[in-house]
């Protein structure tokens, strides 16, 4: 994909190039357009906004609102004096859908879109040779063919190959990851355009040093160019939640739907008018549809996104909150992830023994032996041999953490002779420099002659480290416990095991050598000239290794262990070698200390890699290279057998294979990133996670999470924080769906045996979107029931949130006693009144009868129509108060799944019973306050009749906790397989 | 799951299929047959719990109410008005030149009379003090059945319809309107003092529709002496004191809107939401051809 044009020759610059011309720029600029990314066609906000108005249950209100206006219709044609209720409804169900419409629009535009940090990398202006003549012009004017020139601190303007290099290096952090400066030259070095070294990328910045390169690739045909259309193009998958949601609206909806038609039907053959019909129909949708469901199951995501953010998980994506706990495969980036993203001294060997060093975050515990005069040789070494330095003004900031000038390496060892030994600074200058030859990559080593700090001694000090087989080659002796010894080939040989030992833990080995030039060939006064080199740099004495590596993090093989036992594969995705990769792997337990990969085994065994059975490799490394060959087919196979996979040198496609193959096995999948280069897998990952400090914008961008520190094991407290919140939004939904029952059959009574109305579409909604809001939200504060990190990530196709245990023992069992407890109190209050409850059956004609001003109850009084609307209120009052009170009994059953509720304690979870008051306080206020209010048909309720479903309400209460006891008693029963939801 | 293939209608059906029938596992509806039958025993046996559950709390709560007397009366602090003939939408409709119209009315009012029949009264009720509540106090034992008081058809007088040619008015174009007034049980109607009804032309131009009207009995007087009302249970041969309206000469061809109303102390005729409490409107149209 992203071949380069051209030989394999060095490109150079001409002498006098002179550029393009003017006209052939403008040919070239009409015919390729300006270099800049085109941003992704936007869907309009009110086309989100709209969406939002008919998705999910909006569209069943929708039809509710339309269905109450066609009723208001039908009557006002026959009676002009038509009473406006159905208007009302109509009106406030619009309201509802209008509202909610707005929260979930309010969420969702929270997003931001991903274009506008690309936009923001783009570079002003670029210095360009045209027509002869070098000029400064905006970089969106360069075209393919440009001869450009670029200096330290300018971003790349576009994808140049490099002409001509004078010491230029680049940082590649925002297109790989990998923060190393490169050096570019005009040699390639590789058939891969993103490894060769004669190419720069856009938007990439230019370290140090100048260089001269030709504009190869402008706007959206550049490498970021297309990875940002690559990201844009790559489908943000729906969240697991958002599906399961989706399911659960779908059921829903199904069954009051089909209710709804079914007695649409058994009303018109009752021979019902159709107008009635329609009101049932209505009654039944409105029944059916928990209301205030969406916006609790909001409220509850971001009160977890906010306890995640104060545990350092920032969510930018509500539903990613969930998703992150149905994640079964981790692709966790190496680098600044696992790793500290800081080179730090590893292992030293000297006295032909390796140490190790302290790699931790403070680096406080160095235990090795520093009692060797040789370690003080090495040491002065480290300290001079070394162009690093702190950066000014940082005296109160601990040393780890102290901004170095110098490369990562030397950085490195700056520290580490900072933390042991103390001021290096002054040490420096106790052994003033006289000459010096900086790294370079021809060379692969370093040198510089320092005086010695002793004043009688007037000998200068060679010191020089570099690549450990060149400094070998330069050294005829060695140092062991201070004292020279001749290089023979057995220490000659402990070297070499010690070199490949250090370097098959992925790290950097540099060798340390010496020389105390004598004193009678160079007296004080020699002039060293560092271009002729007039100073001996063979027969030197060999000291010792020091190895670099960038370190895990300390906190991450816990994590790691954590992910494990929580049954969540993780996978290393990174763009470095195969061998660091492994080594690091291994150090966090990615890969674990008693599994192999298939050619560890064949090393083992001793026999070809061919013949090795792949199943029995738990491990498995493979690089970008072996990846690009693999089919899907063979690439699913990885991914099943292998258990502990690491993926190294892999490009942006490759990581989005990776991901994709890995969705394939219906994982759900979390990446974590902080690369450009990252940004279309952390896309197309069903959970992004960029990082928060070093993290590009569009990583962060892409992603749906943010971890602020950087540190993966927050991911493993976001995982923990999902999986609570989809268990407590288990809970809510039970909870939520089982009054729905109890508002369902008052209607199908009213039309199966004509009873008069028990409780009315207001109470309906006072109901739904009243006194169980509060309750349901407090269900999300919850605490779990059990070690939720000990089991395995939910299947994203078989563990539904909504399955239909919830829904049966919801819907036709706490439901059902609910309905029963509530027709206690309507036909309790109805009797008390007069109409006991024989006389109430078909009924219904009379009672609703306008001008039937002396209907006789069950005592031969006779009231008028008004008397009786007013009772019919009371009537509402009273079943709405019985859901009231069962559902208050609802919320406390719904606090735990299996537990008995004593073990959860009643009082841990507060806002429970925040909840519990909320119910009370609405429903007191609504039939004291409101009773006045007609519309609302809430009447006052005698003391005595609030208390009519209590029974029912500990009835509910027992059964449950009898419920979870079998269930706990006979685990995988009959009875478990069905009531356990 | 943007990337899942859409299923064709036949796999769909085929899933159905199997799912209503899984002839591998033997699984109905997704069920095998004793996976059914503990499920239908299970709630068999669950609503049989509920059943019994509601029965009891339905049963208990019953037994705290009383069979002669609601425990709570508040609703039923007005009593209200209603007429007879009791008409659909409370209109009263006399096309002369067609008897099917008012004939039907008629029928409803013969029905309604009967029992009033002097016969059935003197054989079945008390002659009681006029003026005078009939109070019949239970005085710690239960004392039932109660005595109701006389009200004999023939105090309607040209309205009882008795031996008349003209059905109520209603043949000749002057009908017959009856207004009772709802039962209440223990209500004492009046509070010791007479009361009345009294019929008027809700607007205007109605009064001037309207015409002479006579009522029976004279004034339109109810006697306190039918209060008070000690229910259907006890007072099995209540007998409802009528007043019937005689319309005279109603303009022909116009919906008039007739409003009566009782006059008594205790009883409010404003209620602003409740228009039949303590009153009643109705609709008289006597169509007549010119």
């Amino acid at each position: 994909m992203f071949g380069v044009e051209g030989d394999l020759k060095c490109l150079h610059l001409r002498k006098g190039e002179e550029g393009l011309t003017s006209t052939r720029v403008a040919e070239l600029l009409a015919q390729n357009g300006p270099n800049v990314l085109t941003p992704p066609k936007e869907t309009p906000e009110i086309i989100k906004f709209l969406k939002e108005m008919v998705g999910g249950f909006s569209s069943l209100l929708w039809a509710g609102a339309v269905l109450c206006f066609i009723a208001y219709l039908i009557e006002f044609s026959k009676d002009k004096s038509a009473s406006m209720d159905n208007v009302y409804l109509g009106v406030v169900l619009i309201v509802v859908v209008i509202l909610t419409g707005i929260f979930a629009y309010y969420q969702e535009a929270k997003s931001t879109n991903i274009i506008a940090s690309f936009t923001k990398m783009i570079p002003r202006k670029a210095f360009v040779i045209r027509d002869g003549e070098k000029r400064e012009i905006p970089a969106e004017q360069l075209v393919v063919g440009d001869i450009v020139e670029i200096k330290g601190g300018d971003q790349i303007p576009a994808d140049i190959r490099i002409l001509a290099s004078h010491g230029c290096k680049v940082d590649n952090s925002s297109l790989t990851g990998e923060s190393e400066p490169q050096s570019r030259t005009c040699h390639i070095t590789h058939e891969n355009p993103l490894e060769t070294k004669n190419i720069s990328f856009y938007s990439t910045t230019c370290l140090e040093g100048t260089a001269t390169g030709m504009v190869i690739n402008t706007g959206d045909r550049t490498i970021i160019g297309r990875i940002a259309l690559l990201a844009s193009s790559v489908g943000h998958e729906k969240t697991p939640i958002a599906i399961e949601i989706e399911h659960f609206v779908h059921i829903v909806a199904g069954v009051a739907v089909s209710i709804g038609i079914m007695f649409f039907i058994i009303a018109i053959c009752m021979k019902y008018r159709v107008l009635d019909a329609i009101i049932f129909l209505i009654g039944i949708i409105l029944a059916n549809v928990p209301e205030g469901l969406v916006a609790a199951v909001t409220v509850s995501l971001s009160l977890t996104a906010k306890r995640m953010a104060k545990k350092n998980c920032l969510v930018k994506n509500l539903e990613a909150v969930e998703t992150l706990g149905s994640t079964s495969i981790i692709c966790s980036d190496k680098t600044g992830t696992l790793t500290q993203n800081r080179m730090t001294v590893a292992h030293l060997w000297f006295d032909n023994q390796v140490y190790q060093a302290d790699t931790s975050e403070d680096q406080k515990d160095q235990i090795f032996d520093q009692s060797s005069a040789t370690w003080a040789s090495l040491s002065k070494i480290v300290t001079l041999c070394n162009r690093a330095e702190f950066a000014p003004s940082q005296e109160s900031v601990p040393i780890m953490k102290k901004v170095v000038m110098g490369d990562a390496s030397e950085a490195a060892l700056l520290k580490f002779s900072e933390v042991i030994m103390g001021d290096v600074i002054e040490r420096r200058k106790r052994n003033r420099k006289v000459a010096e030859i900086p790294f370079n990559s021809f060379n692969k080593f370093q040198l510089s002659i320092h005086e010695t700090e002793d004043p009688d001694d007037k000998r200068f000090l060679l010191v020089m480290k570099g690549a450990p087989e060149r400094i070998m080659e330069k050294c005829s002796t060695i140092m062991m416990h201070g004292q020279e010894q001749p290089l023979d080939e057995s220490t000659a040989a402990a070297f070499q095991t010690a070199y490949m030992e250090l370097g098959s833990l992925g790290e950097r080995v540099l060798g340390f050598c010496h020389l105390y030039l004598p004193e009678d060939e160079f007296p004080d006064t020699y002039s060293f000239d560092v271009e002729s080199m007039n100073f001996p740099t063979s027969d030197l004495c060999f000291v010792g290794l020091i190895s670099l590596i960038d370190p895990p993090r300390s906190t991450v093989p816990d994590a790691v262990m954590k992910c494990r036992s929580a049954g969540i594969k993780v996978i290393m995705v990174t763009g470095d070698h195969p061998i660091t990769a492994k080594a690091i792997a291994r150090s966090v337990g990615i890969i674990s200390a008693n599994s192999e990969t298939v050619e560890e085994i064949a090393k083992r065994l001793k026999i070809p890699v061919e013949q090795v059975n792949k199943r029995e490799a738990k491990a498995a490394v493979v690089s970008g290279m072996e990846l690009k060959e693999m089919s899907p087919e063979e690439l699913d196979e990885l991914l099943t057998y292998h258990t502990e996979i690491v993926f190294a040198r892999t490009s942006p496609q490759q990581k989005l294979i990776i991901v994709e193959g890995c969705q394939r096995q219906d994982a759900v999948v979390a990446v974590t990133g902080d690369g450009v280069n990252d940004s279309p897998a952390l896309k197309k990952a069903d959970i992004g996670i960029a990082m928060g400090c070093v993290g590009s914008d569009a990583a962060k961008n892409a992603a749906d999470m943010v971890l602020l520190d950087d540190n993966f094991s927050s991911i493993v407290t976001g995982i923990e924080e999902g999986r609570l919140i989809f268990d407590n939004l288990k809970k809510i939904i039970a909870f939520t769906l089982t009054k729905n029952i109890a508002e369902l059959i008052p209607f199908l009574i009213f039309i199966i045996a004509g009873v008069p109305l028990p409780i009315g579409t207001m109470a309906i909604l006072f109901i739904d979107l009243g006194t169980d809001v509060i309750p349901s939200i407090a269900l999300a504060y919850e605490k779990a029931e059990s070690d939720i990190m000990s089991r395995k990530p939910r299947h994203k196709k078989k563990d539904r949130l909504a399955n239909h245990q919830l829904a049966l023992y919801s819907y036709l069992q706490i439901g059902i006693l609910q309905s029963v407890g509530g027709f206690f109190a309507y036909f309790t209050v109805y009797a008390v009144q007069g109409f006991k409850p024989d006389r109430l059956l078909y009924l219904r004609p009379l009672w609703e009868n306008d001008s039937l001003n002396d209907l006789e109850d069950s005592y031969g009084q006779e009231w008028t129509k008004y008397q009786r609307k007013y009772l019919e209120c009371t009537g509402y009052t009273a079943y709405f108060v019985a859901v009231m009170v069962q559902q208050i009994a609802d919320v406390i059953i719904r606090k735990t799944r299996i537990n008995s509720i004593f073990r959860q304690g009643l009082f841990r979870n507060k806002y429970i019973w925040v909840g519990i008051a909320s119910q009370i306080i609405i429903a007191v206020i609504l039939s004291c306050g409101f009773g006045s209010i007609p519309i609302l048909n809430f009447t006052t309720l005698r003391v005595q009749y609030w208390f009519a479903a209590v029974p029912y309400a500990i009835v509910i209460w027992l059964y449950d906790e009898l419920r979870k006891l079998l269930i706990r008693l006979y685990p995988g029963s009959w009875w478990d397989k069905t009531m356990y939801y | 799951m943007v990337n899942e293939k859409e299923k064709t209608g036949g796999q769909v059906l085929e899933e159905w299929k199997e799912f209503v029938w899984n002839p591998r596992t033997h699984e109905f509806m997704g069920r095998t047959g004793t996976s059914w039958a503990f499920i239908l025993l299970f709630y068999l046996v669950f609503y049989g719990f509920l059943t019994a559950l509601f029965t009891l709390t339905m049963w208990v709560m019953l037994q705290t109410v009383s069979d002669h007397i609601p425990t709570y009366q508040d609703q039923l602090a007005t009593p209200g008005l209603m007429i007879r003939p009791k008409t659909e939408n409370l209109e009263v409709l006399v096309n002369l030149s067609d008897t099917k119209s008012w004939n039907q009315h008629v029928q409803i009012l013969d029905k309604f009379l009967e029992p009033y029949n002097d016969s059935v009264q003197a054989q079945k009720n008390d002659v009681c003090r006029p003026g005078h509540y009939y109070e019949q106090p239970d005085n710690g034992v239960l004392n039932y059945p109660k005595r109701a008081c006389q009200f004999n058809r023939t105090q309607l007088g040209d309205c009882s319809g008795l031996s008349d040619p003209t059905h109520y008015g209603y043949s000749t174009g002057q009908p017959c309107v009856f207004i009772k007034m709802n039962r209440v049980i223990n209500f004492y109607a009046g509070a010791n003092q007479s009361m009345n009804v009294t019929c008027a032309g809700k607007r205007n131009e109605d009064a001037k529709n309207l015409g002479d009207f006579t009522m029976f009995p004279a004034n339109g007087n109810i006697d306190l002496m039918y209060f008070p009302y000690y229910g259907k249970k006890f007072h099995v041969n209540y007998t409802q004191p009528l007043v019937a309206v005689k319309f005279m000469n109603v303009t022909p061809n116009v919906e008039v809107n007739v409003e009566c109303r009782i006059n008594a102390v205790n009883i409010a005729t404003n209620d602003e939401r409740d228009k039949f409490a303590g009153r009643v409107a109705f609709k008289l149209r006597i169509i007549k051809k010119t």
